[in-house]
């Protein structure tokens, strides 16, 4: 088992989202980062999308009470364990009695903290993700505090591992995310989206799980145009605008929606709004969705390659 | 019958536009027969007031093979069934601290408290989709007297089991969460459960009436 120290800013349990529940409008909530919640797998030995942590902020800290392996994936970390530095993406060994504890995060917003062990915590509707709006999921329905006892099952040896350089991609800003066309896009004024899409924009600290809010120019909506749509199903990533003019993407937390879609981020730029934090710049660059779907089914392909056991 | 990709793993399927009950009922019957289907790749449906959102897996499914196969269904897809409408009642406690904004409903729409619950009280609703938190439901139509706008600033914090009016719509807040419906009333009912199915006591489509306490 593992103990928390320090939660850091805010830490909860993640896996890779609870689906098919949409029609009832339970969101997904999965790991942020898709990339990293795979390789984290891989580096910790599960063949099956197994319960992590997603962590922010520095000084989170845990002891383990048992002999296991670790990794961290995701943001860049700057860590001790025990008296030695470790970082980011790759696996080590470490014995009961350790501590490990993040002293800085160098590059990126979120980092995932994976186990050889399989946590001991309730699937609820077929995931262990938490539903933080809901309280249920994860650790009792909330994030990490300290003195939490996180026990597992099934503890494997693990070989240490390590993810390629070259594979894990570029968090540091500016980020660039490529955008396919939403549904009202002919809601907003042609040389208003014009210079959205060559705007820099300045990552909010009202950011948060549910949506990623920004600064820079507004997009303003045709003369005489709704400016709201009946509520219906939307997808992660959808960039809303609503009456004010000032876009916001949504993440994982919403499945139905009413504001104006003026795009979708690429799936293959989605991991990376995990990373996105205040004060980041943000440049939006349009792609069109044969495109996007061409560079994620390659991607898709040399993850798998890349992760194979 | 539209059909219109959104992102790279969305189909809508566009039924009409505007709410309307025969659109919604549309809606929901291509809704039962496309779940019953269980189609490999199709990760969610999402039916609404008069669209229908596909979510698939491009890595699974293609989306030009996922176009045609679903137009290949329309025809039996959009069959009229005879659905079994379970009619679910709703106990509410209306105005005062469990209806916040009564008094400005009342002074909008220049009905008395007891006019409103009145009204409110004696359609049978429809659920016309579930969101955008777990189990609320969208209600409609509601009766033209009690529109009123959204609040022009929402509330960072709305009571689990609110009663609200937004529009030409009814709702209730399942869980605590911020919101910006006006509220008029509260319920005692859980309406969803995560720890047992189905999870939602409301389903699209089931039809519900509140009764005043």
């Amino acid at each position: 088992m593992i103990e928390i120290i320090n939660p850091g800013l805010q830490s909860i349990i993640v896996d890779n989202g609870r689906y098919g529940f949409s029609d009832i409008g339970v969101p997904a909530s999965p790991a942020l980062d898709g990339f990293a919640y795979k390789a984290l797998n891989y580096l910790t030995g599960h063949q099956n999308p197994s319960p992590v942590i997603e962590a922010i902020g520095p000084m989170f800290s845990l002891v383990f009470h048992k002999d296991m392996t670790f990794a961290i994936t995701g943001a860049w970390v700057e860590g001790i364990l025990d008296d030695r530095p470790f970082t980011s993406w790759q696996s080590i060994r470490v014995k009961k009695g350790s501590v490990i504890k993040i002293k800085r995060v160098n590059s990126g917003f979120r980092y995932y903290l994976g186990f050889s062990g399989l946590m001991d915590i309730e699937k609820i509707m077929g995931s262990y993700t938490t539903n933080m709006e809901c309280h249920f999921g994860g650790y009792e329905g909330r994030p990490l505090k300290k003195g939490d006892i996180i026990r597992f099952r099934d503890i494997k040896d693990t070989v240490e591992k390590s993810i390629d350089r070259d594979a894990i991609p570029n968090m540091t800003p500016p980020h660039v995310l490529r955008v396919i066309d939403g549904p009202e896009k002919d809601f907003f004024r042609e040389d208003s989206v014009g210079i959205f899409f060559g705007a820099t924009y300045k990552v909010s600290t009202k950011s948060n799980r549910i949506g990623i809010r920004f600064s820079g120019p507004t997009v303003e909506f045709k003369e005489g145009v709704e400016k709201s749509i009946i509520s219906e199903g939307i997808l992660p990533g959808t960039i809303q605008v609503p009456g004010d003019g000032m876009p916001l993407i949504l993440l994982h937390e919403r499945t139905v929606g009413g504001y104006a879609r003026l795009g979708v981020i690429a799936r293959i730029d989605q991991d990376m709004l995990a990373h996105l934090k205040p004060g980041d710049d943000l440049v939006f660059q349009r792609v069109s969705v044969e495109e996007a779907e061409k560079i994620w089914i390659e991607r898709m392909k040399k993850i798998k390659n890349l992760l194979k056991t | 019958m539209e059909y219109q990709r959104y992102g790279e793993c969305g189909i809508r399927i566009i039924f009409g536009k505007t709410i309307d009950p025969e659109v919604n009922s549309q809606v929901i019957n291509y809704y039962g027969y496309l779940k019953a289907k269980d189609i490999k790749g199709v990760i969610e449906i999402v039916p609404s007031f008069n669209t229908c959102l596909i979510v698939f897996d491009n890595t699974e499914i293609e989306y030009q093979s996922l176009l045609q196969y679903l137009k290949g269904l329309e025809i039996e897809a959009t069959e009229p069934v005879d659905r079994e409408t379970h009619i679910h009642d709703i106990p509410v406690r209306y105005g005062g601290e469990y209806g916040p904004d009564m008094e400005s409903v009342s002074s909008y729409t220049g009905l008395s408290e007891k006019e409103i619950i009145q009204i409110h009280t004696s359609t049978v609703y429809t659920v016309y989709t579930i969101g955008f938190i777990p189990g609320f439901p969208y209600l409609g139509a509601l009766d033209k007297r009690l529109f009123v706008p959204r609040l022009a600033t929402p509330r960072t914090s709305v009571p689990a089991g609110s009663v609200g009016l937004a529009q030409l719509q009814t709702g209730i807040y399942t869980f605590e969460s911020p919101g910006g419906w006006q509220v008029i009333g509260r319920t005692d009912m859980r309406l969803f459960d995560h720890t047992k199915p189905p999870y939602s006591i409301l389903k699209t489509g089931d039809r519900v009436r509140f009764i005043p306490l």
